[in-house]
């Protein structure tokens, strides 16, 4: 039974479950003693023990399913030893298992024999050669969306945002529903996951400065409140606590059709950080300029996103213009802008030989605390055609090229370190600024590190327990 | 021997309908002496569960609610400080006495550090809820709830209660379980769980339940209300539950609905009485209307 277990649970971990040898322990702990009667009672008993989160329970009955068919057909009322035995000599050869399920399916399908010498390295391999799914991919990868317009007869109509990468296009010909406007489920709770993983990192870090960051005058109420059980000696002192600010970010979206996939994503997760901590103006733009914010707070993302779509909000046929749109941005809403916000534009600059007006980025900047230019485009095409983008960046902080949303994530989050950093007391700055730097790998590949990059999904839900 | 199917049977007399999950899970957490960690969207029984067992096993509850900073001062143990305070205070004359037997400074702090322990004994020692359930003279019920809305350090503190069932006092050394509490903790997945606690626990999801069970759970708590209507309710609701809510109705709602119907007096489920008392299974402005209109396309 023990070898069983062994085997069963090197396939979990080959599909990307994590199971630990004590987890395996209690596995044929457990079994032996509830026993073995019924598949049902077996099933239930190894998920217990060896499943820890919800989103690996699927993949957990898949490879129940497919590990234990060749059971099925043993009469459940054969002798357990003699079974065992007889299981233990199919056993042999790590992966003749494999061999029992295709002969199962044998009926005319693509023949795909595995020998027994075959490890597991060359079985990555292989799975890495099947077909991707293009509902996998359509979150993250937006680089590959990109190379979706070359090859096409026909250009989809610019106001529709397009978002499916070659296959899916293929595949939905027959149903020419466009689904690429709003985010789906996976989508949502995949930057659900990237936030809450960002906001865990950042809480640790806060917590480290939180005391210095108390440091202020002396509360004299409180402390002789505290120092009441030491005879009024003030052994333990209680200072004023001092108003942390929440950052203020302001952010100016490009939507126009040729970053619309790069913008999509951080509309998303502006959406996603604006109902967690931050205080958040977003506006977009493509000719002209709207604000959003309150859009963003109250209408679900989705809907929103349709909105923006139909070309209500702004524009979308038209050209983009950066020049037009800061000037107008400088009328109407700088004024009121409050409290040095961090400024980040998503654009890819590409001025359609429009004005340029790069002066009101000078305004704006005396206003903000830190400017960031975001843009999806590789830096060799930046000097390319209409791209202004070196006129633009000489006024801000830092260019950025922002492709996935783990990119974006990530320079969200060191932007929000900074702006905290600017906050705290002299003493944490400066550590916050050494622990950033020694940040060396990320704890997120702890698990995963050593294996082939390519059974890694790119998203990896794995260890997340929100639904 | 208890078995699974015992294990049913009694959850059923404290008023809980598990079905084989739940009971495989609660029949190795006794056998195997390990906690459950449930997981579940809220409202689907997790506490309900822990409260179950308890009454059906005769186990005392210990509770234990987590929220954001708690420590171990709260969980686990606290030092009396008024009381050590006021000892010293009262014994100070026989401190006296026992001390002015010394001849010099340095003899007197040596008499009274070999004392040092009575001031730091089990007399001036606070049990917290896992302290309490670990010296509990009966085996206990130890329900973590909601452990979720706690820090990662309290995680932390909880890894070698929950492997070894035992604290770490550093003046008094390890205290160890008088009897393994039956441990259960919960969490609605506000929060990503770290991998060492989930390691130590056997893990259990509580979904929504089957059609079935979800009638067994209401007609055990509303035997009045008629069965047809019953199901009826029931039925609705797992539409509703399709219906993408911001709050989807979980089965402590289909209990308040059931109350509400029965003290109605409701006979039959119409548009009227869903709009009427919509209020108990919808929590949000929008998804009122979501459910009202549902209820005029399904029911009218």
């Amino acid at each position: 039974m023990e070898r069983i277990i062994v085997s069963f649970v090197a396939e979990l971990r080959n599909c990307g479950i994590r199971v630990s040898p004590s987890e395996s322990l209690d596995a044929v702990q457990a079994l032996g003693l509830a026993g073995m009667e019924g598949r049902r009672l077996s099933r239930q008993l190894l998920r217990l023990t060896l499943v820890k989160n919800v989103h690996d329970i699927p993949v957990f009955n898949e490879v129940f399913n497919r590990f234990f068919s060749r059971y099925q057909s043993i009469d459940p009322k054969a002798d357990i030893p003699d079974l065992l035995d007889a299981a233990l000599i199919e056993m042999e050869g790590e992966f003749s298992y494999l061999n029992q399920v295709q002969d199962d399916h044998d009926d005319g399908g693509p023949l795909l024999k595995f020998d027994s010498d075959i490890n597991p390295e060359d079985l990555t391999e292989l799975k890495s050669l099947t077909e991707i799914d293009p509902d996998d991919t359509d979150g993250t990868e937006i680089t590959v969306q990109m190379k979706g317009y070359r090859g096409k007869s026909k250009a989809p109509r610019p106001s529709r945002r397009f978002t499916q990468n070659p296959l899916t296009i293929e595949l939905n010909k027959s149903n020419p529903v466009d689904r690429g406007i709003t985010f789906t489920q996976e989508e949502q709770a995949a930057m659900q996951e990237v936030v809450s993983r960002m906001m865990l990192r950042l809480r640790k870090d806060m917590k480290r400065m939180k005391n210095n960051q108390n440091r202020g005058k002396l509360h004299v109420i409180k402390t002789i409140q505290k120092n009441y059980r030491h005879d009024m000696v003030p052994f333990q002192v209680a200072l004023r606590r001092k108003r942390r600010e929440k950052p203020r970010l302001v952010v100016l979206c490009d939507v126009s059709f040729s970053v619309s996939h790069a913008s999509r994503f951080m509309l998303l997760l502006l959406h996603t950080l604006h109902n967690q901590m931050l205080d958040v103006r977003s506006f977009i733009f493509n000719r002209e300029v709207a604000e959003i914010t309150d859009l963003l707070a109250n209408m679900p993302v989705n809907d929103l996103m349709e909105v923006i779509d139909t070309g209500d909000i702004v524009d979308l046929d038209a050209n983009s213009s950066f020049g037009k749109v800061f000037l107008s941005f400088k009328k109407k809403y700088l004024e009121n802008l409050r409290g040095r916000p961090a400024f980040i534009i998503l654009g890819d600059a590409r001025n359609n030989y429009d004005e340029a007006n790069d002066w009101v980025l000078d305004e704006i900047r005396e206003k903000a605390r830190y400017m960031l230019w975001l843009t999806p485009e590789e830096r060799d095409t930046w000097k390319r055609g209409d791209c202004m983008i070196e006129t633009y960046g000489a006024y801000c902080d830092k260019v950025e090229v922002v492709k996935t949303v783990e990119d974006l994530g990530l320079f969200v989050e060191d932007l929000l370190r900074d702006i905290y950093a600017d906050q705290a007391h002299p003493l944490d700055r400066k550590r916050l600024r050494e622990a950033k730097e020694a940040e060396v790998y990320d704890s997120k590949d702890y698990y995963t590190r050593g294996r082939t990059g390519d059974s890694q999904p790119s998203f990896d839900p794995a260890g997340r327990s929100g639904w | 021997m208890i078995t699974e199917q015992k294990v049913k049977e009694f959850l059923q007399t404290g008023g809980y309908i598990a079905d084989d999950a739940i009971a495989t899970a609660v029949f190795l957490a006794l056998r195997m002496e390990k906690p459950i960690l449930i997981e579940g969207p809220p409202g689907v029984g997790k506490t309900g569960l822990a409260k179950a067992l308890s009454s059906a096993l005769d186990f005392p509850l210990v509770r234990l609610q987590c929220y954001e900073g708690i420590d171990e001062g709260k969980a686990l143990y606290d030092w009396e400080y008024g009381k050590q305070l006021l000892y010293t205070q009262l014994l100070r004359t026989q401190l006296d006495n026992y001390l002015s037997v010394s001849a010099d400074l340095r003899e007197a702090v040596e008499r009274l550090s070999a004392e040092e322990s009575l001031f730091f004994s089990k007399n001036f020692l606070v049990q917290r809820p896992i302290l309490r359930s670990f010296l509990s003279e009966k085996r206990s019920l130890l329900l973590i709830d909601e452990i979720d809305r706690s820090d990662d350090e309290f995680e932390a503190l909880l890894l070698e209660c929950l492997s070894d069932f035992q604290v770490s006092i550093p003046e008094l050394g390890v205290i160890e379980a008088k009897r393994k509490p039956l441990t259960i903790l919960t969490s609605n997945g506000t929060r990503m769980i770290s991998d060492a606690l989930r390691r130590r626990c056997l893990f259990l999801y509580i979904g929504y339940p089957e059609l079935e069970r979800e009638v067994a759970i209401v007609r055990v708590k509303f035997p009045d209300l008629c069965e047809d209507l019953t199901r009826k309710m029931v039925e609705f609701l797992r539409k509703v539950r399709e219906l993408n809510l911001r709050k989807p109705p979980s089965v402590s709602e289909t209990l308040d609905w059931a109350q509400v119907l029965s003290i109605l007096k409701a006979t039959q489920l119409t548009p009227e009485i869903v709009a009427n008392t919509v209020g108990t299974i919808a929590k949000h402005q929008t998804d009122l209307q979501k459910v009202t209109e549902l209820a005029l396309q399904e029911l009218s």
